[in-house]
């Protein structure tokens, strides 16, 4: 109860009265209904989580443990006993490093560009709004996509289903993701700055190398490493593309050309495949593979957040 | 008419005018420029009595010294006409002040002085602003050298996020000075905005942690390092407390002599203290035209003067009622 | 048509100017009573009449330090500028005008024990009395232009009066053909009596070239004196 709300008690207040009012601890209801429903969001969000980890935990660590590293460094097999993650884990690196080298660059000269240069207009908005949508699309679809370009159409180029066209395919899926974070991190960027520097007689490009994309590099940072974490996980396009859940073997000595050229197999891919397998053996490398999984993904956004406080801290603004 | 006995001499600080015409009275040492050909006000000058309502336009500046010759200049953003019809001479080595209410277009002026309004899609321009005869709204002219040429300092200081050594020589290096020079360029340019010695040992360290009038001192140093010709500044001291606000007006003073400066301020007091030409400009209510939505509000010129006679006799009464505070 | 924001602020500092100047005003209008008074005991040489010009001196005395305070705090405190500097300004010199004549006027007032002396000299007297009138119309003229802020009246108060020379002439004149035994101190006090006239009409000549600063802000009239 606030004195605004009542006017009649308007009327001579003494000191005590006052104090006792401000003093007053009536317990409010409301905000504290309030406050234990977002408690409990979160509760429930948390609960999840420890769950998804608790159900692969216990199976996944015992075979992580019976097999130590051999699990990550040998190739499939049909035994259980025997079967490795590491042709996953290649494919998996390999077209991450396809995704950074296209997607990032690419992407962030497009929201270079459509922040920076192009004015405001109804074409701009209707690209943007695009892109957008993109960035929604079912990445089923950009593997059908991906299936029809890079690996039919285009596959004299990229060894038809191999590691460049899921590395291509993957790419375009996360190209609107990048251009629209790093975007938003260029948009961040204060007007002051552009104008100091426009001020002193720079170009725009000018401008934009020494300055802006300096300051709106912790955010463009994060994005990439987030979209990245994201394409690691993708099963649907790479299917499409070829992406093998059997096994099969890579000859010793086989050079690199051949191996992005050749079958390939991808972390989430391997992961499907042994799930389809019958028996408990299997069962528990699934759970282990999905825990090497879910290392993988959570260190990428830690290393995106480890990467942007050390971004901020030493902007100190 | 009987002689008036009211101006015969009585001691020796009054204005004598004795037999060749020259005023015997030393005024007292003055930081203002000396008055030139073509001023209004002076002990010899007839005084105008009546209330002009139109803004003097001065015709006998030569090309020497105009810095600007603004020519019925207009500036619309879209279809909103901001200020209108502005005519005036800047010159060069004075300080200039624009004044006026919010709105009257100050520094939509002050910003058509070196292109900054480019940066404003919808901003569009009308008349001319003649720099060494060369109209800077000119299709041929390149709005990147225009502003290498005529710098300008923020209302909010907004150095770079990076050490106040690059602050400073970010300028000279994209103007291509060799890095030989850099060191130097730093230190006179620090020196000239009365910074160097506070920083000399800590160039390194990153501008964010200097205080607000040494970021805007900072501000400054950027703007001579590339040794312009004009510096701008808009409303350079309006967030900075008193003590670094009178700093920074003693800086102004100070480079007066290498530089033009024009700076738009909401402080009279400051204007008053700080310009040798002071510039009043007010906001013009006119009904809206049909199909428009709401009255226009437009930023006209209305008196260009000497600061003297502007803070003690101004022309018009728009003028005198803006300084004197009746203006609400 | 374009009209532009005229609204009123600084209120409480515009009521100030006006206090200030109504002031001046009342001041003025205390030296006149004063005046008033001299010109009384020229005629009658009343004692009492005397006695009151002193202590409305003293009041004139108090009003001038006051208001001359006053203006130093309004120019501290409000930096005005333009038409209100010059009212701020001249109200300081008007002021301390309006108290040298008040002095003037006392110095004759106190000239009431010699009234008989000066009355068995008629043509000494006679012109001692055109002197007074003329001293306090002029006064006059200069306190109903400060009134109604006329500029044209100003200017006719500071073209100053040559009959007041002349009377100072014929005075001098009448002086130098005094005999006999009161001739010297008939002559000290009527010379006394009759620099002070001139002298407070030269003062109002001053007044006028204040106020005309005051109303148009040329610097001509700024210092003018007489001498």
């Amino acid at each position: 109860m606030s004195l605004l709300t009542h006017p009649a008690d308007m009327a001579p207040l003494t000191h005590e009265a006052v104090a006792e009012r401000l003093k007053g601890t009536k317990v409010d209801v409301p905000n504290a209904v309030y406050k234990w429903a977002m408690f409990g969001a979160l509760a429930i969000t948390l609960a999840i989580l420890v769950l998804l980890i608790a159900s692969f935990f216990g199976a996944g660590i015992e075979v992580l443990s019976n097999r130590g590293m051999g699990f990550l460094t040998v190739g499939n097999s049909s035994d259980p006993a025997e079967a490795g993650m590491w042709q996953a884990i290649l494919g998996s690196a390999l077209i991450a490093a396809f995704v950074a080298a296209i997607a990032f660059p690419l992407g962030i000269a497009a929201a270079v560009y459509l922040e920076e240069y192009s004015s405001e207009n109804w074409m701009t908005r209707l690209i943007s709004v695009n892109i957008r949508n993109l960035a929604g699309v079912p990445s089923i679809v950009y593997g059908l996509l991906g299936l029809s370009i890079f690996v039919k159409a285009l596959g004299g180029v990229t060894g038809g289903r191999s590691i460049i066209a899921g590395g291509l395919t993957l790419a375009v899926l996360v190209l609107p993701i990048v251009i629209i974070t790093s975007a938003e991190a260029l948009r961040a960027v204060p007007d002051s700055i552009r104008e100091a520097g426009f001020g002193v007689g720079a170009a725009r490009w000018e401008v934009i190398r020494s300055h802006v994309l300096p300051y709106a590099a912790p955010g463009i940072l994060t994005g990439t490493v987030l979209s990245l974490a994201r394409a690691l996980g993708e099963a649907a396009p790479l299917i499409l593309v070829g992406a093998s859940i059997g096994f099969f073997s890579s000859a010793e000595g086989t050079g690199l050309l051949d191996r992005i050229q050749g079958t390939f197999t991808a972390m989430p891919n391997l992961t499907y495949g042994w799930a389809r397998q019958p028996g408990e053996d299997w069962q528990a490398n699934t759970s282990a593979a999905i825990l090497v999984m879910l290392v993988v993904i959570f260190s990428f956004n830690a290393v995106a957040i480890l990467l942007r406080n050390r971004f901020d801290r030493k902007r100190d603004y | 008419m009987s002689p008036d006995p009211t101006t015969a001499v009585t001691g020796t600080e009054s204005n004598v005018i004795d037999e060749d015409g020259e005023s015997r009275f030393r005024e007292p040492e003055r930081r203002r420029s000396p008055r030139r050909e073509g001023d209004r006000v002076g002990p010899t000058a007839p005084r105008v009595e009546a209330r002009a309502a139109a803004a003097p336009t001065d015709e006998r500046v030569d090309e020497q010294h105009a810095v600007f010759d603004i020519r019925d200049l207009s500036v619309f953003y879209g279809e909103f006409r901001a200020v209108r019809n502005v005519n005036m001479v800047v010159r060069r080595h004075e300080i200039t002040a624009f004044i006026g209410p919010s709105g009257c277009g100050k520094t939509t002026v002050l910003r058509c002085l070196n292109r900054m309004n480019d940066l404003v899609p919808s901003a569009r321009v009308d008349g001319q602003i003649l720099h060494h005869g060369v109209d800077l709204y000119d299709r041929e002219v390149d709005a990147v050298e225009v502003r290498r040429r005529i710098g300008m300092v923020f209302q909010k200081p907004n150095p770079f996020p990076k050490s106040i050594y690059d602050n400073i020589a970010f300028g000279p290096r994209i103007a291509g000075k060799p890095k030989s020079e850099m060191d130097d360029i730093v230190e006179r340019s620090l020196g000239q905005a009365a910074l160097w010695d506070e920083v000399k040992d800590r160039l390194s360290d990153s501008a964010m942690g200097l205080s607000g009038g040494q970021q805007q001192r900072l501000c400054i140093a950027r703007a001579v390092a590339v040794e312009p010709e004009v510096v701008l500044m808009d409303e350079p001291c309006s967030a900075l407390d008193p003590v670094a606000t009178s700093r920074i007006e003693d800086l102004m003073q100070q480079i007066k002599d290498e530089y033009t400066i024009v700076i738009v301020t909401h402080n009279m007091q400051q204007a008053a203290r700080v310009s040798d030409r002071t510039a009043f400009f007010i906001t013009e209510v006119s009904e809206a035209a049909e199909g428009q939505g709401g009255d226009q509000r437009t930023g006209l010129l209305v008196e260009y003067d000497n600061t003297e006679a502007i803070f003690s006799n101004p022309a018009d009464e728009r003028t005198e009622n803006y300084i004197t505070g009746r203006f609400g | 048509m374009p009209s532009t924001d005229v609204t009123q602020a600084r209120s409480a500092y515009q009521s100030e100017l006006e206090q200030l100047r109504l002031q001046v005003e009342l001041m003025g209008v205390r030296v006149d009573e004063n005046l008033e008074r001299m010109r009384s005991v020229l005629h009658r040489g009343d004692e009492r009449e005397a006695a009151l010009a002193l202590a409305a001196d003293d009041e004139i005395d108090a009003m001038q330090v006051s208001l001359t305070e006053r203006c130093y705090e309004l120019l501290a405190r409000e930096q005005p500028v333009a038409s209100d500097l010059r009212l701020v300004v001249s109200a300081v010199r008007i002021t301390a005008e309006l108290e040298r004549i008040g002095d003037l006027a006392l110095r004759v007032a106190k000239l009431a024990p010699d009234h008989a002396l000066l009355h068995r000299y008629p043509e000494i007297f006679d012109v001692l009395a055109a002197l007074a009138d003329l001293a306090l119309d002029h006064y006059r003229l200069a306190l109903r232009s400060f009134a109604g802020q006329s500029v044209g009246l100003a200017e006719e108060v500071s073209a100053g009066s040559p009959e007041v020379g002349h009377l100072t002439d014929r005075l001098v004149g009448e002086v130098h053909r005094l005999q006999g035994d009161d001739a010297v101190p008939v002559a000290v006090k009527a010379m006394s009596a009759g620099q002070s006239l001139s002298r407070i009409d030269d003062h109002a000549t001053v007044l006028g070239a204040r106020l005309r600063y005051l109303f148009t802000g040329d610097p001509d009239h700024l210092a003018a004196e007489v001498r």
